[in-house]
């Protein structure tokens, strides 16, 4: 007992000069030095184009023997008819539920059985399928995607079941604080351009959604020369492109007319309480209007954005987290896309520092645009970075979708050569003139979901005391004001 | 008339077809070794691309922690990160950052790991720090206090603030009266906040120790050098007398069914049908992983294929086995479609684990289940950090490496009749728990 109670002593001394270490003879030493380095480069791939246009992609990888097919057509939620959101995720979701040739459980044993995988869907700027099978299985799994892009049947019953299942997974994601933090986020950013809806669609327009209406946007996009087609893993780039041109060699090019969209709206400060009244934590999300992909400033905002919540640096993570305590988790994320793009910073934190978040994470926009930021901190987001390219370039799947997104995205193929050379040369003037002129503190919209009467007194002593305030149950995400008639 | 002749030729092939048996994956190459101090280290090299894996198992879960420190594990976990001797806190993230590498670590029922994926040239950097960590991880009162509020959050954030984050908490803690099981990883708010920093220090003492470690490197490394290294830095980490205790309660068998219904403020009810069953890598466990993928890999199977597609009772619907170190459980969940019943909801359910007791699968289910589990394998090993955790899970939790390999035999040489024997001996009335949660008030939000 006495004994034990010297060693609690003693600890607590170690302690107080800060280490408590247990191994008494440990050296004090500093990291060891790296081995030497081994060059690394872009791998290879292939990139063709077949006579009706399509792009084909192939990056050969020959060490476990699967294939990966990934089909890319340009359209997706943005290209959703007025007051019809949801369209081009309904499309996609229903590409694998029935061909003109196979059901839909057909599909699905057929995949199944061959121990594959198959999905289809729809973001933002695409839509997409993607078939995963074994190396034996390639040309089975060639013919399906090639099934699903270009001959979905559509079936009545297919539909409906597609659209019972969003709606009601709509609700269900309508109780995840999260989900409601984002979606209100995007409507404060983009207003009423299609960025601002979810990719799903709401209820209301889900059920506007006519049969017609899915035919007719599979007929506009769906065409070879719009479509880039991703071979990856253990085929030869000769069989890939055999395989491309016999299963999609016949698919007729056709005029693709992109719908014209209006301007996302200028940033404004707004401020939108959800009141969730059971919630034990505050959903909070602080954003606004941004750049999209394709823009020559596209690398120094990055590294601005990064040093203010990404990767390998992240203001936000050591002040909310490491110093205080307040979350689990904070970042801030660009999101670029082919029309626009925004900056989001986002974080969950107790109920009871609600107001101290926001007020920190404001106050870190401010800062990225008052301050200019130190060499040393730059240096350290440049070499997360540029260091870790070669884990960007581990699997074919890595590889293919760097490729993709550059072709997609129209960006130059050297850039994936370049990666390296572009981040390094980015100086802390650069990122001092980005954020100036694209991150607008007093315009930043702030969107918290959480039990509002417990923390509305913490927001006017954070500043932020003029919002709206929405419960919950009259959300109404098509609003201009958010709410319910 | 064509295409229906299309289509019922089709079907007709489905059915009859024999299914090819599956491509299978390629064998991993690796060298194991046990350091004097008891260190298990798995090496197996890949110089593809210029990375390195590293990951170190703490043989130590969220089922060895004491009653009143339910969560321990887990937020001791966090204090990995807080510094060691030559490491200052938060520095072990930060520095492998800087040299564009990636790091992270989990805790489950039965392990601790840490890993990182980075530059191979760092090899040196990651093995001194694992070391350090190891050897003589500081531990400091008010790091320990703001880190507990942040494990809070993350709990929160996962748990108590997400629809149905509840889910596995309600049905462990109901289903189960002694198990190590009975808590989740996360543990409860209450023990969180009566955890010590001197519990800290005896966890460290306890858990933290070579002889309760392993290790596996994949990658972009030279063997000779990296066993160097790893001896190197390894070696000096002492040895420890301390035992430790790998006896767990079981649980009395049941006599009967049981029926239990909770309330929680969700958006749908949800249904929840469970069974006892055994411990990974018993001979029963094959067959229950391959009936997971017969109930619910694919549109195709028979769970998904029933209630969500057919039945249109469920938004969504799984069942498969927790195959874990202990005896777990193999459950089945159902979230109820709204204007459907939680009973034929469960109805629907029960008859899914009926019909495998009283009526044996098909022999193209059976393959079908194989291929999915060989595809399963192989898109594993694409990356280094897939075959590491293989590597590592075969040696901490079955212990003997060869069943990184050696279980894709096991799997192939699975019959139809070794899946209805395991039906029959797990899936019964009296072991199964029907477990409803259903909303507080009907309709609201």
């Amino acid at each position: 007992m006495r004994r034990r109670a010297l060693v609690l002593v003693a600890l607590g001394v170690c302690l107080s000069a800060g280490a408590g270490a247990q191994v008494v003879n440990w050296p004090t030493e500093n990291p060891p030095r790296p081995l030497p380095s081994r060059p690394v480069s872009f791998p290879p791939y292939e990139l063709r184009t077949l006579p009706n246009g399509m792009q084909v992609i192939v990056v050969m990888h020959h060490e476990q023997p699967e294939v990966t097919m990934r089909i890319l057509v340009r359209g997706g939620a943005a290209y959703d008819p007025p007051g019809k959101a949801g369209t081009a995720a309904l499309v996609g979701s229903l590409l694998h539920q029935g061909t003109t040739t196979r059901t839909a459980q057909a599909i699905a044993d057929a995949i199944d059985s061959i121990g594959g995988a198959l999905d289809s869907g729809a973001g933002g700027d695409h839509s997409s399928a993607t078939v995963l099978v074994m190396k034996d299985s390639f040309d089975v799994g060639m013919d399906m995607l090639a099934d699903v892009v270009r001959r979905p049947a559509f079936a009545p019953e297919e539909i409906e079941r597609q659209r019972r299942q969003t709606a009601q997974s709509l609700d269900v994601s309508l109780e995840d604080p999260g989900f409601i933090a984002g979606a209100v986020m995007n409507r404060l950013i983009y207003g009423f351009h299609p960025y601002g809806f979810p990719d799903s669609g709401m209820p209301e327009t889900i059920a506007r959604i006519t049969r017609e209406d899915l035919r007719e946007f599979h007929r506009r996009y769906f065409a070879p020369n719009n479509s880039i087609l991703a071979i990856v893993g253990d085929v030869t780039a000769d069989e890939a492109m055999a395989a491309a041109a016999r299963v999609f060699g016949d698919w007729p090019r056709q005029a693709v007319q992109p719908p014209t969209l209006p301007d996302p709206p200028k940033p404004t400060r707004r401020i939108v309480v959800i009141d969730k009244p059971e919630s034990v934590q505050t959903a909070v999300r602080i954003g606004q209007l941004a750049i999209p992909r394709k823009t020559p400033e596209y690398m120094n905002f990055d590294q601005a954005i990064r040093i203010l919540g990404g990767e390998g640096s992240n203001r936000l993570f050591r002040v909310l987290r490491s110093e205080r305590g307040l979350t689990y988790s904070a970042s801030a994320d660009m999101n670029t896309m082919l029309l626009a793009g925004d900056v989001v910073a986002e974080t969950d934190t107790r109920t009871e520092a609600t107001g101290e978040a926001v007020r920190v994470i404001v106050d870190e926009f401010t800062r990225l645009q008052r301050e200019r930021v130190g060499d040393a901190e730059l240096a350290g987001a440049q070499a997360y970075m540029t260091g870790s390219f070669p884990l960007t370039i581990e699997t074919p799947g890595a590889i293919a979708r760097q490729v993709v997104n550059a072709v997609f995205y129209d960006l130059s193929l050297d850039e994936l050569r370049t990666y390296r050379q572009r981040a390094n040369a980015v100086t802390p003037d650069d990122v001092l003139r980005v954020a100036r002129a694209y991150v607008q503190p007093d315009r930043l919209s702030i969107v918290m979901v959480g039990n509002a009467a417990a923390f509305k007194d913490q927001l006017a002593k954070a500043g932020f005391g003029s919002y709206e305030l929405i419960p919950l149950s009259n959300l109404d995400l098509s609003a201009a004001n958010l709410k319910k008639r | 008339m064509n295409q229906l002749l299309t289509v019922v030729a089709f079907v007709a092939a489905l059915t009859v077809a024999p299914l090819d048996a599956a491509v299978r994956p390629p064998h991993l190459q690796y060298e194991i070794m046990t350091l004097p101090n008891g260190l298990t280290v798995v090496l197996s090299p890949d110089h593809s691309t210029p990375i390195v894996h590293v990951e170190l198992w703490y043989h130590v879960g969220s089922k060895d922690e004491k009653t009143g420190r339910t969560g321990f594990a887990h937020l001791f976990e966090h204090m990995m990160f807080k510094g060691s001797k030559n490491v200052e806190p938060e520095e072990h993230a930060s520095m492998l950052a800087s040299i564009g590498g990636q790091s992270n670590a989990y805790t489950n029922d039965d392990a601790t790991v840490f890993w990182q994926t980075l530059p191979s040239q760092y090899l040196p950097l990651v093995l001194w720090m694992e070391a350090d960590r190891m050897a003589t991880l500081r531990i400091d009162k008010a790091t320990f206090e703001n880190e507990r509020e942040v494990v809070k959050e993350e709990r929160r954030l996962r748990v108590d603030n997400q629809p149905f984050g509840r889910l596995s908490e309600i049905l462990y803690d109901t289903f189960y009266t002694v198990s190590p099981y009975k808590h989740t990883t996360i543990g409860s708010m209450k023990d969180l906040d009566s955890a010590s920093v001197e519990d800290v220090r005896d966890f460290h003492r306890s858990f933290y120790i070579p002889g309760n470690a392993t290790m596996a490197i994949v990658g972009d490394f030279d063997m000779a050098q990296a066993k160097e290294l790893e001896t190197k830095y390894f070696a000096r980490v002492p040895t420890s007398d301390r035992v430790i205790p790998r006896e767990y309660a079981r649980e009395k068998p049941s006599v009967a069914e049981r029926r239990i219904i909770v309330n929680e403020n969700w958006p749908l009810p949800a249904v929840i049908v469970a069974y006892p069953i055994t411990y990974d890598g018993h001979p029963d466990s094959y067959p229950l992983h391959l009936t997971s993928k017969i109930l619910s890999d694919g549109d195709s199977s028979r769970i998904y294929r029933s209630l969500v597609y057919e039945k249109q009772i469920a938004l969504s619907a799984f069942g498969s086995g927790n195959i874990i170190e202990e005896p777990n459980l193999f459950f089945a969940v159902a979230l109820v479609a709204p204007g459907r019943t939680h009973d034929e909801v469960e109805k629907a359910l029960v008859a899914e684990f009926d019909k495998l007791r009283t009526e044996p699968i098909t022999e193209r289910e059976l393959q079908r289940a194989k291929n999915q589990f060989f595809r399963d394998y192989i898109v594993d090993r694409e990356s280094i950090r897939g075959k590491a955790s293989q590597l590592a899970h075969a040696v901490v939790i079955h212990r003997d490496v060869t069943t990184a390999d050696g279980e894709v035999e096991i799997f192939t040489n699975m019959k139809v009749s070794d899946l209805q024997r395991v039906a029959k001996t797990y899936f019964t009335p009296q072991n199964r728990l029907v477990l409803k949660i259903l909303p507080k008030t009907a309709g609201s939000r």
